[in-house]
């Protein structure tokens, strides 16, 4: 376990450093993107002199070094400035929004792992058969539609037409929950209310189908594609010398060593799905993060760009480091490199 | 009734393609005594492994493969039985040893987890602990002097024939009656090979088991074997006692395998007898 524990201290390490070029990167981005933000955060009817004092308020006429200096130091503190946008801290902007998305993305990563998995791993059990050959079908054209496409066609048919979902938002305005953590699903439980948990669960499948579709198809392709090649392997052949059972062989033998690359993707989509949720988001009206973000971008909101982009990057970065540390527990080669005898 | 291990009697296989189907054994009958060593020679293609495989069950099942002719097995019929009562066979009554012993073991698993799956075919409640007590003494008996490590490890941490021993343990942990090797240990240099090939010789003698010997390498097949058969093209052109075909092989085509062995004392070249293949399909030589 001690190559684990240093992986994961390496891991992190890296991981900081990335986050800090990320965090450059994307102020210098926001920086140089036209127009003036303090003209755009007092309207067209401010006065000259009100945009110079706000532009000195927010260091804009210093050397950009500096400003990100300032930046710098407000970060540490775990201040990201006021939107220009709702007037508020980002951070209490970003707190309020981020749960929704996190739920929605949770949902839909559950889901991706619950279907793609099992569907690639039916799909190579039978290769060549009619059901490998409609998972196949399946899988491609959850890949080749974007999450939009299914989000509008999902709400139509299960929404509008057969009227199965709640067509939009999180939850029936009837239940009036504490938002003790922003998460739902947990707030319903916390005080107790098993309907509104059951009604917010409702709102939530949907989405997080929608959200999910593209990536339970990757799931499944790749898991398939790994777990043919593998079922040609020579251990493959010595389970069935001995007589083992086709599924404890699909499972034990063909499953598990092929399950890294698709962890891989799965945790890369997981991440993604946080940038991409913004217009499954905006269908299904989820007051989510992404939503938050387009918006904020739109009226070039500095602060609140800077903030949504590096929530998402860290996010980005622990989803990677939580799948690496998987891929490390679940490989003997990378957990045991250095103990070999 | 006999009380013959194997018997294969006129046993023929085909693949069938999109468009043609592909005979690869024609009409192929041997069979193994108990107790007794017998091997199956033949260049690469001439369909020794596919009979290994038909022997374990392993091709039956599947969709593109034309089988006709009898295996019994324990003077049972094999074809006469369901799929699930052939795999019931499998880890039991037969074992199999690969080619290649570092990619036959599962990558992903420590070897002691490879052995309790093993042991669960004969006595499917066997616990962790008591799986461990038995591998550790077969590990001893082939000769591992660290069963507890070995037992601990994965696959890819142990050398070669380290995982060579570790698969013959496999293979007669649960005491089958036949053991199956295809081309044991080509895959790892001669030493190795020629050191694992007297032990399972002496492991097989010792529990009266008998082996279906799988083998491209003449010189192997001369110092394991009772009996051999010589295969080419799917048929079998020769049999007999090992020392008496290579104390006088009949066949041409036995007789260019022979002389294709390269020698180290003559200091000829090597043979281009092998190259004449017109007499090869001649009618089968017996002893």
């Amino acid at each position: 376990m001690g190559n684990v524990l240093n992986l994961l201290i390496r891991r992190v390490w890296i991981s900081l450093l990335v986050l800090v070029g990320v965090s450059i990167l994307i102020f210098l981005i926001a920086r140089v993107i036209p127009g003036d933000p303090a003209r755009i955060a007092l309207g067209p009817n401010a006065t000259d002199e009100q945009v110079i004092k706000l532009r000195g308020e927010l260091h804009l006429d210093d050397p950009i070094w500096k400003q990100y200096g300032y930046f710098a130091s407000e970060l540490l503190q775990g201040d990201l400035g006021t939107s220009l946008y709702t007037n508020r801290p980002v951070v209490k902007d970003i707190a309020q929004f981020l749960p929704a998305t996190l739920e929605l993305v949770f949902a839909a990563g559950i889901l991706m792992v619950l279907i793609g998995l099992p569907l690639g791993i039916i799909s190579a059990k039978y290769e060549g058969r009619f059901l490998d050959n409609l998972i196949r079908v399946i899988a491609l054209l959850g890949v080749s539609a974007p999450s939009f496409v299914w989000a509008v066609i999902l709400m139509l048919l299960f929404a509008f037409f057969l009227p199965l979902f709640p067509i939009a938002g999180r939850i029936h305005t009837d239940f009036d929950i504490d938002r003790t953590t922003g998460f739902l699903l947990i707030d319903t439980l916390l005080v107790g209310n098993l309907r509104a948990f059951v009604d917010a669960l409702w709102h939530l499948f949907l989405p997080a189908f929608a959200l999910a579709l593209s990536g339970i198809g990757q799931a499944a392709r790749l898991t398939r594609a790994n777990m043919t090649e593998t079922y040609r392997r020579p251990y493959i052949e010595m389970a069935h010398s001995y007589g083992f059972p086709g599924w404890r062989v699909a499972r034990k033998y063909a499953f598990k060593p092929s399950l890294i690359p698709s962890l891989t993707i799965i945790g890369l989509d997981f991440a993604a799905m946080l940038g991409n949720a913004f217009l499954v988001e905006a269908i299904f009206a989820w007051p989510g993060l992404s939503r938050y973000g387009v918006a904020v971008i739109l009226r070039k909101d500095l602060n609140a760009i800077v903030g949504t982009v590096l929530i998402i990057s860290a996010a980005f970065l622990i989803a990677n480091l939580i799948v690496d540390l998987l891929i490390a527990l679940l490989n003997p080669k990378i957990r045991y490199a250095r103990r070999n005898p | 009734m006999n009380d013959l291990t194997l018997e294969i009697i006129d046993l023929s296989l085909s693949f069938k393609g999109l468009m043609e189907t592909t005979k690869v054994l024609h009409d192929v009958s041997l069979t193994i005594g108990q107790k007794e060593k017998v091997a199956l020679v033949g260049e690469s293609g001439s369909g020794k492994s596919v009979t290994a495989r038909l022997v374990l069950g392993l091709l039956q099942a599947q969709s593109k493969t034309r089988v006709s002719g009898t295996i019994n097995f324990e003077g049972k019929d094999l074809a006469w039985m369901t799929a699930r009562e052939r795999s019931q066979l499998r880890g039991t009554r037969m074992s199999m040893i690969f080619q290649d012993p570092v990619s036959a073991l599962n990558p992903v698993y420590r070897i002691e987890n490879q052995f309790h799956e093993v042991l669960k075919r004969k006595r499917p409640t066997i616990s962790f602990d008591d799986a461990r007590v038995e591998s550790m003494a077969i590990l001893g008996d082939v000769n591992i002097t660290e069963p507890e490590r070995v037992l601990k490890s994965f696959p890819f941490q142990l050398s070669g024939g380290m995982n060579q021993r570790v698969m013959i343990a496999m293979g007669l942990i649960n005491e089958p009656t036949l053991l199956i090797a295809d081309e044991p240990g080509t895959a790892l240099d001669v030493t190795v090979q020629d050191q694992t090939l007297r032990l399972m010789h002496d492991m097989v003698e010792e529990r009266g088991t008998s082996v279906f010997f799988i083998s491209h390498n003449l010189g192997v097949v001369r110092e394991f074997s009772d009996r051999l058969y010589v295969i080419y093209q799917g048929r079998i052109v020769e049999e007999g006692k090992t020392e008496d075909v290579f104390a006088n092989p009949k066949h041409p085509y036995t007789r260019a395998l022979l002389a294709a062995v390269p020698s180290i004392t003559s200091g000829d070249t090597i043979s281009d007898a092998i190259n004449d293949t017109s007499a090869f399909l001649a009618p089968r030589e017996v002893h």
